[in-house]
Order: C-alpha cells, then sequence, then structure tokens
C-alpha cells in the first residue's frame, strides 16, 4: 500500500521530463526555422537590389541595340516575373511552391541577361561606356551576393530539415505544424556558374 | 560550410596557447626563484666558513612568496600596459600602417570592385561590414585585418593588391582576412604580445637592477646577480615566447586560407592570388609593418625570418595546401604583368 504513492510520483516525474523534453526539441526547431528565415531575408535584400539594377542596365542598353528589342523585351518580361515571385516568396519563405516558383524564374532571368551580354559582346561601344561598365559591376557583385546568402540559407534550411527528420523531433513535427523547407535552387545548369558579366 | 566548426578550432588552439604561455610564464619564476636562492645562499653564507652549498637549503618560503607576487605583477603590469596601448580600434592600426579610408561612394572602378567583394565576403562570412582602407604608397600585393572587435572591424589592402588582383583573387585575399575577424585572432595576438612586453619588462628591471647598484657596492651585492639572472631569464623568455607566437600565427594563416576557400568556394582565385604574390612581392613600406607583420595577408617584410620565427607558412606550402596539383611555378598562364623576372621577390625560406 506504501508502493502506489512511490509509483504516482515516478509517474509524474517522467510526465514532468517528457514534457521539458518536447518543449526543448519545440524551441530548438523554432530557433531553426527563424535562422533560415532570417537567412532567406538576407537573399531578398539582394534580390530587390538586382530587380531595382536590371531596368537601368536595360535602359542603358535599349541606345545602343536598337535592333535587338526581343533580347531587351525578354529580360524585362523575366524580371518581372522574378520580382513578383520573390514577393511570394519573402511572405512565406522555404515554402515548397514558392521556391520552386522562384528559383525557376530566377533560372529564366539568368538566362536571358546571359544572352543580353553574350549580345552585348558584338557592340564595342556599349561595353566601353562607363555606365554600362559600372552597372555590369554592380550587377556582378549582387549576383556574388545573391550566391552566398543563398548558400547560408541553403545550409540553414538543410539544419532544419534535418532537425526536423531525426527521429525523437519527427514525433512532434506535424503535432506542431513545423513544415519541411524548400532549398533554393536555380535550375539552369549555366546558372551553377557566376554570370560573367565582366566587361573588363 | 560550417564555420561553427572553424570557430571551435580557434578556441581549441587558444587553449592550448595559453597552456604553453602559463608553462612559460611557471618557467620563468621558477627560474628567478632558483636564482636568486642561489645567489641569497651563496653571497650570504660566502664569508665565514668553507664555501660549501651547505646542503643546498633552496626552500625559502618567504623569498618564494616575493618572488612570485615580484614577477607575477612586473609581467601583468607590463602585459596590461601594453595591450591598452595595442588596443585601439582597427580604424587606428589602419592609419597608422598609412591607409587611406575607402570612400564607399567612389566611382573609381577598382575601388568599386573593392568594396563590392568586401560586401560579398561580409555576407559569405556572416561578419558585419567593416570599414576599407588602402595603402596607396605600397604597390605590392598585400592586405590586413586590424580591430579586436567586430564593431571597430577594419580591412585594409595595399594599392597593387587593389588594382592588379582580378575579382575572384581578389575574394581569396579578402576572405582570408575575414577569417582573421571572425576567429578572434587579433584579440589573441594582442593578449600574446601584452605577455612578451611584460617579460620584457623584467629584463628591463634586471639591467636597471644591474647598473644601479654597479658603484656603489664591491661586487658582493647580491643585486647585481639577480639583475643579471632577470636579464637571461628574460631573454631567453622572450625567444621561446617568440616561437610560440609565431607558430600559432603560421596555425592562423593556413586557417585563414582554408576559411577563405570555404566563403568563396573557389580555390582557384585564392591559388592565383598566392602565385601572383609570389611574382610581384607582398612587401609593406611603414614603419610600423615590422610589429603589425603577423596581421598581414603574407609577409611585409624585406628578409624573411629563418623558419621558426616566420608569421607566415611559405608562400609554395600554403598554395599546396589548397591547390594540390600546382605544377611550383609562380609564371600561370594568362598573367597580365609576367613583366620582368629580376622582380621576383624574396621567396619564404624553407
Amino acid at each position: 500500500m506504501t508502493s502506489s504513492p512511490i509509483i504516482i510520483l515516478v509517474l509524474l516525474g517522467l510526465l514532468l521530463l517528457a514534457v521539458i523534453f518536447v518543449i526543448e526539441l519545440y524551441n530548438k526547431l523554432v530557433k531553426l526555422r527563424n535562422r533560415f528565415k532570417n537567412a532567406y531575408a538576407q537573399i531578398d535584400v539582394q534580390l530587390k537590389r538586382r530587380y531595382d539594377l536590371i531596368p537601368n542596365l536595360v535602359e542603358t542598353a535599349k541606345a545602343y541595340l536598337s535592333h535587338e528589342r526581343g533580347t531587351l523585351e525578354a529580360v524585362v518580361a523575366a524580371r518581372n516575373t522574378a520580382a513578383s515571385a520573390s514577393v511570394g516568396a519573402a511572405a512565406t519563405p522555404g515554402d515548397p511552391s514558392a521556391m520552386k516558383k522562384l528559383g525557376g524564374a530566377e533560372s529564366l532571368l539568368g538566362g536571358s541577361l546571359g544572352r543580353l551580354f553574350a549580345l552585348s559582346e558584338a557592340y564595342p561601344d556599349l561595353k566601353a561606356n562607363t555606365t554600362m561598365l559600372s552597372l555590369s559591376e554592380e550587377l556582378a557583385s549582387t549576383e556574388n551576393k545573391v550566391g552566398f546568402s543563398r548558400q547560408a540559407y541553403n545550409d540553414a534550411v538543410m539544419l532544419y530539415n534535418t532537425q526536423r527528420e531525426v527521429f525523437p523531433s519527427s514525433l512532434i513535427t506535424s503535432a506542431f505544424n513545423f513544415a519541411a523547407a524548400e532549398l533554393f535552387v536555380i535550375e539552369q545548369a549555366e546558372q551553377r556558374e557566376p554570370q560573367k558579366v565582366s566587361f573588363a | 560550410m560550417d564555420f561553427f566548426a572553424h570557430q571551435a578550432q580557434a578556441r581549441q588552439h587558444t587553449t592550448v596557447l595559453v597552456v604553453y604561455f602559463v608553462i612559460a610564464i611557471v618557467c620563468i619564476i621558477a627560474s628567478v626563484y632558483i636564482a636568486s636562492a642561489m645567489i641569497f645562499h651563496a653571497t650570504q653564507t660566502q664569508a665565514p666558513a668553507g664555501a660549501v652549498w651547505t646542503g643546498f637549503v633552496l626552500w625559502d618560503p618567504q623569498l618564494f612568496l616575493y618572488v612570485v607576487i615580484g614577477t607575477l605583477s612586473v609581467v601583468l603590469a607590463g602585459g596590461l600596459y601594453k595591450t591598452l596601448a595595442l588596443s585601439k580600434g582597427g580604424s587606428a592600426v589602419a592609419e597608422a600602417l598609412g591607409g587611406r579610408l575607402l570612400d564607399i561612394d567612389s566611382v573609381n572602378p577598382d575601388e568599386r570592385k573593392l568594396r563590392n567583394v568586401v560586401e560579398e565576403m561580409a555576407i559569405a562570412a556572416g561578419v558585419p561590414m567593416p570599414k576599407i582602407y588602402v595603402l596607396d604608397n605600397d604597390a605590392g600585393i598585400n592586405a590586413f585585418a586590424a580591430g579586436h572587435a567586430p564593431q571597430d572591424a577594419a580591412i585594409g589592402i595595399t594599392g597593387g593588391g587593389m588594382r592588379l588582383l582580378d575579382r575572384d583573387e581578389l575574394q581569396g585575399v579578402i576572405g582570408h582576412e575575414f577569417s582573421h575577424l571572425l576567429n578572434g585572432d587579433m584579440r589573441i595576438n594582442i593578449r600574446i604580445m601584452g605577455v612578451l612586453f611584460g617579460i620584457v619588462c623584467l629584463a628591463v628591471i634586471g639591467r636597471l637592477l644591474l647598473y644601479s647598484r654597479g658603484g656603489g657596492g664591491r661586487g658582493r651585492n647580491p643585486m647585481m646577480f639577480i639583475g643579471l639572472a632577470l636579464i637571461v631569464i628574460g631573454a631567453l623568455g622572450i625567444f621561446f615566447g617568440r616561437l610560440i607566437q609565431a607558430a600559432l600565427s603560421r596555425q592562423r594563416e593556413l586557417l585563414a586560407d582554408a576559411s577563405a576557400v570555404q566563403f568563396t568556394r573557389n580555390p582557384a582565385g585564392l591559388s592565383r592570388a598566392l602565385q601572383k604574390i609570389g611574382r610581384v612581392g607582398s612587401q609593406i613600406g611603414s614603419v610600423h609593418a615590422a610589429e603589425a607583420n603577423h596581421m598581414f595577408f603574407e609577409n611585409g617584410l624585406s628578409k624573411p625570418f629563418i623558419g621558426w620565427m616566420a608569421t607566415h607558412p611559405p608562400l609554395e606550402q600554403r598554395i599546396r595546401a589548397i591547390d594540390p596539383s600546382w605544377t611550383g611555378t609562380f609564371d600561370d598562364t594568362g598573367a597580365t604583368n609576367n613583366s620582368d623576372p629580376s622582380m621576383k621577390p624574396n621567396q619564404e625560406p624553407l
């Protein structure tokens, strides 16, 4: 008869331990989720800057590339699609459909910019234009910044997803609605390498 | 990828270093004690009976206490003084080296490129943006990081480095400097220099003792011998302290190279930058170059030290560590400035 209070105490203790354990896991997941969200915010800043630079670039190139209207329009269209996709991604960073959409739009934009720069190789006047030179330096740098912040974001997403999938925390992820996050991948093979926008 | 692991490694190095230095200081205290005990013993029991060192009563708690307190306070006071003197922000160091603060809105293409690359590396390293300085008077390729807290950090590059390096190479060099900032190498260095200065103080006190009593007493004054002992112990301490300092500095350079590759994911850029230094040189003209040599990207002094005293590993070793397939020649193809081989600088020893 003396054993029953002890059993109850032990059970209570175990329950308390279990609750503390769940709280720990929960907090860890929240911390990792915030880390990748913050990493995405860094990408977003650079993407915005890039979307701001592209119209200037097109405007400068227009004067020299009057016969290449199609290429220029493709760049502007791709830029607009990517800009609107980035708004969606910024609202829900890590959401699979938003990230895939942005990744696709960025790939298209990268491709059309690549064509524009390849084209401008044939126009020495354009290449020598100082506005064009400084714009392409800025664009190259922004491109790199997107790349480096994308690295940080993808690392953070990987840490979060791993923590989410490993055994004890995998039990609570669905209960507390920790959705899997999506990597930011820019699919096109030529996009893997940084854009060659050097005019030097 | 995982620069937390690098930081852990840096902390581990720091611990080893602190242990070495504590051992060095314990050795110094022990030597000072043994020397003074022997000197007092010899001078006091010398006159009367036969000068037998009776039983060698070296244990004298009172003297031991005095020696411990005296030595420690000299080293610590000297160290504190020097540490405070060195703890100027990164800007002060950069200006002392003759650096010019880069205008953020500069339209000069080279300066814009430099500013952009520093911004890129700040993102890659996850470190706040430091101030940027240019050493216009130095035509060689070199760079440095200064400042002991992220808030007052500065990164500087020589005029030659800014003009001669292309984007990828510049990224490697700047990434290397960011590693120094990220891993707190400045703090470590300042502390070592502080302790070394404390040991120098010990030797200076020894010299004072040696000369101040020189006229009065007649050789029997124990203080004179103690002064002599302090000079010898101080010299040995400085020598071994410098060895520890140099060994650590070389480790930090290799760590910084590895981190630069980690930030840029582009070993070729850093490797090409190092090879360019092999052709162009890395000399720093400032009179302050010697005391700041450990914070430069590559040895900035004209005469390389002997290997053990070098603050940087040989260029060859650094290039091989990043690029095992390197052929061993500095003149890689497609170099813009393959001007004259006579300009080939001092190659690192070993």
